[in-house]
């Protein structure tokens, strides 16, 4: 008995006093889980900034979102920026039930808008994502630290435009950030983007067989400038033509050009919106191409939102994909620019293209009325099939589902409208010569007819005509003062009736979310909401 | 022995308590008796003491006892958990103890220890589960369901072997966990399941469990510190007993489950006539209608099916030499009502618990094994089943890519394969039949449970125990898919693969207790312990789909192949106390202190403290003297306890997530992996919650009437929240912080009555209600009442949520538009209220109107027995809850674009209910109108059971013969509730297509031999 108890006492007594001197240091963890670093290479978070903008999250298409509170798969980049370009336009008008489409087609949002809070917390989470690189990797590789402030600069671009006036932050701090005035984002996207330029690779066209595409170089950088300060007048009430028009000449002449050969069946406008856009001649008119891929980069909210979107089960075998939800479909207005007769055939895309004289009419119209009389319903409008996953070659893509074709995000087109536009407004809004010439090269591409002058009004169409269901429509008739506070353009459903309406003129920004306006006591709403 | 020596099992107490006695003769007659429980179980231990006398004895192993006492006297049989009896003195006697959970002198377990029921401070509810109406019962939480004032339980659906989910006072949390803390032999469990087994309460058959405590108040959860808000539940199992001849017994029951009710939706006929109306004129009137088939198919009835299932338990328990043991083994063969889907599982438990050195030393060994497989049905085919085309047939003998099924097909371009001409219509509705058949899902799980308990009263200084407990859990779930080719769920590459999760938990405690009563009138006792537990888990998958052989570039390899691994831990050390002081056995004073360190935050340590004050008045004089009260006592409490479930391991510092996933790299440096810099607060710390109890027991004539009442305020502080940051200060838009407050206040009610206890008849009688309200209080660190988080996503549009917590109101209310009506009060189609007036309709105009949590819970339960037959049935009410009904609010459109689904090319069916909306948008208003948030208050019946007890069956020699019980229940008997849909139980309240619980009819046995 006695030796029992001598040996359970000092037994528990020892297991007592394992337990305890193992235990405080037991709390003081690393994680052990393999997908969790404290340490990474430079490399991964680069990539992290452009993805961003390509995909949801860290789980491809299906997971592990970077936004929250809004549906992983709507909350792609190129989905909000679409949504929030086109369905506020004449271009594009959606049916769906999700929470905020009918607010965008009939131009009631607010500041309570959930895409357009998502679409504001993705472009912070990727300011956020670029001010780490910056803040722990910028000593790492110029180019690439100068690519990560183009992305920086980028999204503050798409901030400055659709909102305004919004928060500022280049670092990764608990203060809260200040708001910046339009103006003050205009100098600070102006300022990163003549810094970085000497940086950035040099502008050369790239396949995705070489090595670099994908990444932006200097033409990106002048094609932003170009951009930015063909709308300066908007941004910051002082119009800058002349830079506009010299950043996007720059364009112009680098080795990025106009796909001007098509390939087969395919026109060589048709070429951008397919598969295979970055294996074929279509990539050298990219200067920035999102990239995806069937199977390495999947994403609801790129290249398959923009063709699945568009199409449905009638077409399905015009996309390529199994893929079609009979959403985004043409306004009348956008169909106008093609046929302002109201004359276009009930017919395939192929006999509407030749029907139209513009390879760019890519409208399937069977089985569907012009006007979007019943918004609910997609054959309410003509289907848009612009985009598809075929290949030029007919070789199968690497998913049935996720396509492969990159989304072009800038392509050199817009330099060329740019320059016209911009020439247009420095000679009294008619185009000069090489104006004229410019968007006559558009055309010529599309096998459309030319002209040798073209008014602006006919220049804001011809954006459209380039451009529609690309997402930057919201962006062109706020220039040429069509959006809100104007009477004098009005589209199917514009502010919520059949005929439209005007709606008021602040809503040609958006609201600074209520969310953001909560969490942060230094913003002030925009005036009107 | 006023001090109860908490750790000897229950039984064992008894019959130490009868070795105490003294045992005297008188010339009188040997009194030869035997004592057994209501299913004629032997009980041994039990006191046989002569009234009046000092004469006493305890029962020996096979229940039976000798003494002397005079010809008639009264004789009392005692026992714990038992309710005494009485007999005349004859020469031979036979007494049935009848189970009684309310007596006095039951032995309650609480963290860390056990204590008298008539000494408890706490509100503590110990429940012995129902041995006689007990229904269909795969899962120990079944058990509790209505049982307990302050308990809810929703089972998940119909779900074979599926789980429930348990709020103890509405839980603490909004984000994290309000699941309970379950502690199992004395091993806190972590909270979180495998594949196959959904949470820890699953992993023990609940045929080995002899006891619920459920801990509700602060004063008796704060011994659990950070992981004490939700409540605990403790559970304890079945032992041995000590000196008992080897006891077999069987339980056994055949089941027979059937559906209840299903959606009545439009048959074949009446949906081609009204496809005929509908499209009558339509621009593509004639393609159409060509689309319509000509069978009637109910589709409903060809995914359900009569169900049957059947379990059976042997239980081996006796004493071999000092080691009493209890062996018990478990099958369970449980069919789904919905085709393909089934469970089974095989369980085993040993329980060891010899004790040793005059009872000073005292082990409890227990292992727990279990092997369950799972068959998982595809439940999309539920809904499949509401909307197909009730027109077409479920097989199509040309269809030879889709396994034989009739499908909505589209061309199959898209596959570059020309032995696919056609394809599924992905936007289609699938066919709910090749759903089920042409999908394999299955899950394998096993898990051990082992705990050895070691408690040590030290030799000479027996007021001081020692107490070590050692406890393991390791879990292992592997779920397999195999989804075919053909099946519209993966078509043409199939969906293959597999996903594990491990986990390894370890427990050690140990805590010492001293106790000591000075002159008489002062009890003490104090307790301390340390508890270190570290929680393992880890994840792997892998899955694959495969290019079919008639592929032209890949056949028969493998696409979009994804694996994905994943571990992580977290620790808990925690150093606690409890200290009891009782005066006169009148006044109870208890406090408990829990210092807990944690590695899910960067300050791991806090402390949380408790303290409970009860006055027993019943033992005043002027109470005393009324011979009809028993009990009555008045319980006050205040506590403060954590909770850290459902937070991450690695919350409170920077790490950079990897890309995980096939389609999840981005190829523009490097290899394309991606790492982001997540989302943290460095300052994350525990949800804090402060209870404040008051209660009051009280019993009357001899406890056959008891009643308790229970009034709480709880405050949860540091509510875990994803919080909105500003934009720009972190990685993510939003990040867990501690920035919100809840309330919890509600009132619990128990009464119990026997109000007939006779020879032949007895009855018991329990009700219990349960009042909660709950409120959140501060959502981002203030009370914006505009502030407000959405949730509860519903179908019918991508990102559409019905729900959201805001300020002022309970957690999950419904945030919808106010529904204007005509003057019929039908609903207007997409008519709502402008709330804020200014012309349009926006988010803004939405407002919360209702909660899917019910205010006000009952049950009721009761028991009749009458000789060898008994009697019990269990209804349980619910008021005040409300569903949001979404297989309504989205079927109800009956529009040509719609019904022929809008570009999509298929035709959807309709509920019958649809015709009278008739509907012709989908406008968000309309989808979300206060219209589809109905009452689902409902009174249920969760068993009926009709049972008989006989003895002595086979009785030859000296073979006593075999007792035992035969019954036939019935579960889910009925349902009564204003409710349109299937079923108003929705945990979450967004009713859209739950798998449909049964109605079960049982027939069981059970045998002594």
């Amino acid at each position: 008995m006695k030796t029992y108890i001598k040996n359970i006492i000092p037994a528990a007594a020892l297991l007592v006093a394992v337990g305890f001197s193992s235990c405080t240091k037991d709390l003081d963890v690393t994680p052990i889980d393999p997908n969790l670093n404290t340490e990474i290479q430079p490399e991964q978070l680069f990539n992290k900034c452009y993805a961003n903008i390509a995909v949801a999250g860290n789980g491809g298409a299906n997971g592990d979102c970077d936004v929250d509170g809004i549906d992983g798969g709507t909350s792609g980049y190129v989905r909000q920026m679409w949504n929030a370009q086109e369905l506020t336009t004449d271009e594009a008008i959606c049916g769906w039930g999700d929470e905020g489409i009918a607010n965008f087609c009939y131009n009631t949002y607010d500041a309570s808008h959930p895409m357009l809070r998502g679409y504001y917390y993705r472009l912070y989470t990727g300011i956020s994502f670029c001010n780490q690189y910056l803040q722990e990797f910028s000593d790492y590789n110029a180019a690439m630290t100068a690519e990560v402030r183009f992305i920086r600069a980028l999204n503050y671009f798409n901030l400055m435009d659709g909102w305004g006036n919004v928060p500022f932050a280049t670092s990764i701090t608990s203060e809260k950030p200040v708001q910046y005035s339009r103006q003050e984002i205009f100098n600070f996207v102006e300022s990163e983007l003549l810094e970085i330029e000497p940086n950035l690779n040099a502008a050369t066209a790239k396949k995705s067989s070489d090595s670099g595409y994908g990444r932006v170089d200097k033409a990106a950088a002048w094609l932003l400038l170009a951009r930015i300060y063909l709308n300066a007048e908007v941004y910051t009430g002082t119009a800058q033509w002349a830079k506009a028009a010299e950043y996007a000449k720059k364009v112009m002449d680098s080795s990025y050009k106009l796909n001007t050969n098509g390939v087969g069946e395919w026109s060589a406008y048709q070429m951008l919106f397919m598969g295979d856009n970055g294996e074929t001649n279509a990539a050298y008119e990219a200067v920035f191409p999102i990239l995806q891929d069937g199977v390495r980069t999947t994403s609801w909210g790129t290249t398959l939102f923009m063709l699945a979107s568009t199409h449905d089960a009638d077409m399905a075998d015009y996309n390529g994909t199994t893929e079609a939800w009979g959403g985004n479909r043409a306004r009348p207005q956008l169909i106008e620019k093609f046929f302002p007769n109201h004359d276009a055939p009930e017919a395939e895309p192929a006999d509407v293209v030749v029907a139209a004289g513009d390879d760019r009419a890519i409208f399937d119209t069977r089985g569907r009325e012009l006007d979007n009389t019943d918004p609910s319903t997609f054959k309410s409008g003509y289907a848009v099939a612009k985009y598809n996953n075929y290949t030029t070659t007919g070789a199968s893509t690497s998913s049935a589902q996720f396509p492969d074709g990159d989304f072009f995000l800038m392509r050199v087109a817009e330099a060329y409208l740019t320059y016209a536009e911009a020439q247009a407004r420095l000679n009294g809004g008619a185009t000069n010569t090489e104006a004229a010439n410019a968007i006559n090269a558009l055309r010529t591409r599309a096998n459309a007819d030319t002209k040798a002058n073209y008014s602006l009004d006919e220049i804001c169409d011809e954006w459209c005509r380039e451009f529609y269901f690309e997402g930057r429509r919201r962006m062109d008739l706020v220039r040429f003062g069509k959006f809100g506070g104007s009477n004098d353009y009005l589209w199917q459903w514009k502010g919520g009736t059949f005929n439209g309406r005007n709606f008021d003129a602040s809503k040609n920004l958006f609201a600074i979310p209520t969310t953001d306006l909560t969490a942060n006591p230094n913003l002030t709403q925009n005036p009107g909401y | 022995m006023k001090q109860v020596n908490i750790q000897f099992p229950l039984r064992m107490l008894g019959l130490i308590l009868g070795l105490f006695l003294s045992v005297s003769a008188f010339a009188q007659i040997d009194v030869k008796g035997h004592v057994k429980d209501a299913t004629g179980e032997p009980i041994i231990g039990a006191t046989v003491r002569v009234d009046g006398t000092q004469t006493a004895t305890v029962t020996d192993f096979d229940g039976n006892f000798v003494l002397k006492a005079k010809q008639g006297a009264d004789i009392t049989v005692t026992y714990v958990g038992y309710q005494d009896a009485k007999v005349k003195a004859a020469p031979n006697v036979v007494v049935i103890l009848r189970e009684d959970a309310a007596v006095l002198n039951e032995v309650v377990v609480i963290g860390y220890g056990a204590v008298k029921k008539s000494d408890l401070t706490g509100s503590v509810t110990a429940l012995k589960p129902d041995s006689k109406n007990k229904g269909l019962v795969v899962n120990a939480q079944e058990m509790m369901q209505g049982k307990i004032a302050g308990v809810n339980v929703t089972s998940d659906g119909g779900t074979p072997g599926g789980s429930s989910t348990i709020r103890i006072r509405g839980g603490s949390s909004l984000n994290a966990s309000n699941s309970p803390l379950v502690v199992i032999d004395g091993v806190p469990m972590d909270g979180n399941g495998v594949k196959g087994l959904a949470n820890p309460l699953s992993m023990v058959n609940p045929q080995d469990i002899e006891s619920f405590n459920v801990l509700k108040d602060a004063s008796a959860t704060a011994i659990y510190g950070s992981r004490g808000s939700n409540g605990v539940i403790i559970i304890t199992t079945k032992k041995g007993r000590k000196g008992s001849t080897p006891q077999v017994s069987y339980a056994g029951s055949v089941t027979m489950s059937m559906k209840k009710k299903t959606v009545d939706v439009l048959d074949g006929d009446q949906y081609r006539t009204l496809a005929k109306q509908i499209y009558a004129g339509h621009m593509s009137e004639e393609s159409i209608l060509s689309q319509l088939g000509s069978a009637n198919t109910d589709w409903q009835k060809e995914i359900y099916r009569t169900a049957w299932s059947h379990d059976h338990n042997v239980t081996v328990a006796g004493a071999f030499k000092n080691l009493p043991y209890r062996l018990s083994l478990g099958y369970t063969n449980q069919q789904g009502i919905l085709k393909t889907s089934d469970f089974k599982r095989y369980t085993a438990a040993l329980n060891l618990n010899p004790s040793l050195f005059e009872d000073h030393l005292t082990l409890n060994l227990n292992a727990k094994g279990m092997w369950a497989r799972s068959q998982y049905a595809n439940t999309g085919a539920i809904g499949a089943a509401v909307a197909f085309d009730p027109t077409q047939p479920v097989y199509d003998s040309t269809a030879k890519n889709f396994g034989g099924y009739w499908e909505w097909q589209i061309p199959g371009g898209s596959l570059n394969d020309p032995s696919w001409p056609t394809t599924t219509n992905r936007n289609a509705t699938s066919n709910p039949v090749a759903l089920l058949n042409l999908n394999d899902d299955h899950a394998i799980s096993r898990s051990f449970i082992g705990n050895a308990d070691i408690d040590y009263k030290i030799h000479g200084f027996e007021d001081l125990r020692l107490h070590l407990t050692l406890g393991a859990d390791v879990s292992e779930g592997k779920q397999w898919t195999d989804v075919d080719a053909a099946s519209p769920a993966a078509i043409y590459y199939g969906n293959h693969g597999w996903d594990k999760i491990t986990k390894r938990n370890l427990t050690l405690s140990t805590y010492a207790q001293y106790y000591k009563d000075f002159a008489k009138i002062h009890h003490f006792d104090i307790m301390g312990g340390y508890e270190w537990q570290h929680f393992w888990r880890s994840q792997h998958n892998n899955y694959w789909g495969l290019y079919p052989s008639t592929n032209s570039e890949h056949p028969g390899e493998k696409h979009d192949e994804s694996t994905y691994s994943y571990k992580t831990e977290n620790y808990l050390v925690s150093f606690f106390g409890r200290m009891n002081y009782i005066l006169m056995d009148r006044y109870y004073i208890t406090a408990t202190l829990r210092n807990d360190g944690s590695s899910r935050f960067k300050d791991h340590w806090k402390l949380y403290p408790s303290a409970a004050f009860a006055y027993k008045m019943s033992e005043e004089k002027i109470f005393k003297n009324i011979d009809w009260l028993s009990d009555l006592k008045l319980r006050l409490s205040y506590g403060k306890t954590g909770q850290q479930e459902g937070i991450g391991d690695y919350n409170y510092f920077a790490v950079y997530a990897m890309n995980t996933g096939v389609g999840s790299y981005y190829d523009v440096s490097g290899d394309g992996t991606l790492a982001r810099p997540d989302a943290y607060d460095p300052n994350l710390k525990w949800e804090t919650t402060d209870t404040y109890n008051i209660g009051l027991d009280f019993g009357a004539f001899n406890q056959r009437l008891t009643f308790s009442i229970d009034a709480y305020y709880r405050k949860t502080t540091d509510l875990i929240n994803k919080a909105d940051v500003a934009a720009g200060t972190n990685f993510k838009n939003t990040v867990w912080t501690n920035i919100g407050k809840m309330e919890n206040k509600g009132i619990e009610l128990t009464i119990g009555a026997k109000p007939i206890q006779t020879k032949d008849w007895f009855w018991t009688i329990d009700y219990n209600l349960t009042y909660n309200h709950n409120e959140i209080t501060a959502l981002i660190g203030g009370d914006d009442p505009n502030y407000f988080v959405p949730t509860g996503g519903i179908g019918g549009g991508t990102g559409v949520n019905a729900q959201a917590h805001a300020v002022g109101h309970p957690a999950y209310s419904y945030y919808v538009y106010q529904q204007v009506y005509d003057k019929e009060g039908k609903p207007i189609e997409g008519l709502v209220v402008d709330r804020n007036g200014d012309g349009v309709i926006t988010e803004a105009d939405k407002y919360f109107y209702k909660s899917p949590t019910a205010p006000v819970t009952m049950g009721l339960s009761s028991r009749l027995e009458y000789k060898n037959f008994d009697f019990g049935f269990t209804l349980r009410a619910s008021i005040g809850n409300y569903v949001f009904n979404n297989l309504m609010s989205g079927n109800v459109n009956m529009s040509a674009g719609e019904l022929y689904s809008n570009g999509n090319n298929y035709f959807g069916n309709r509920p019958v209910a649809a015709l009278d909306y008739n509907w012709q948008t989908y406008d968000l208003e309309a989808k979300l109108s206060d219209h589809w948030v109905q009452n689902g208050s409902f009174l249920k019946c969760d068993n009926i059971t009709l049972g008989y007890s006989f003895d002595n069956l086979l009785k030859m020699g000296s073979y006593k013969g075999v007792s035992g019980r035969v019954y036939a229940t019935a579960s889910n008997v009925f349902c009564i509730t204003k409710y349109k849909g299937i079923d108003p139980e929705v945990f979450g309240g967004i009713d859209n297509n739950l798998y449909p619980r049964p109605i079960s009819f049982i027939l069981g046995v059970n045998l002594n031999f």
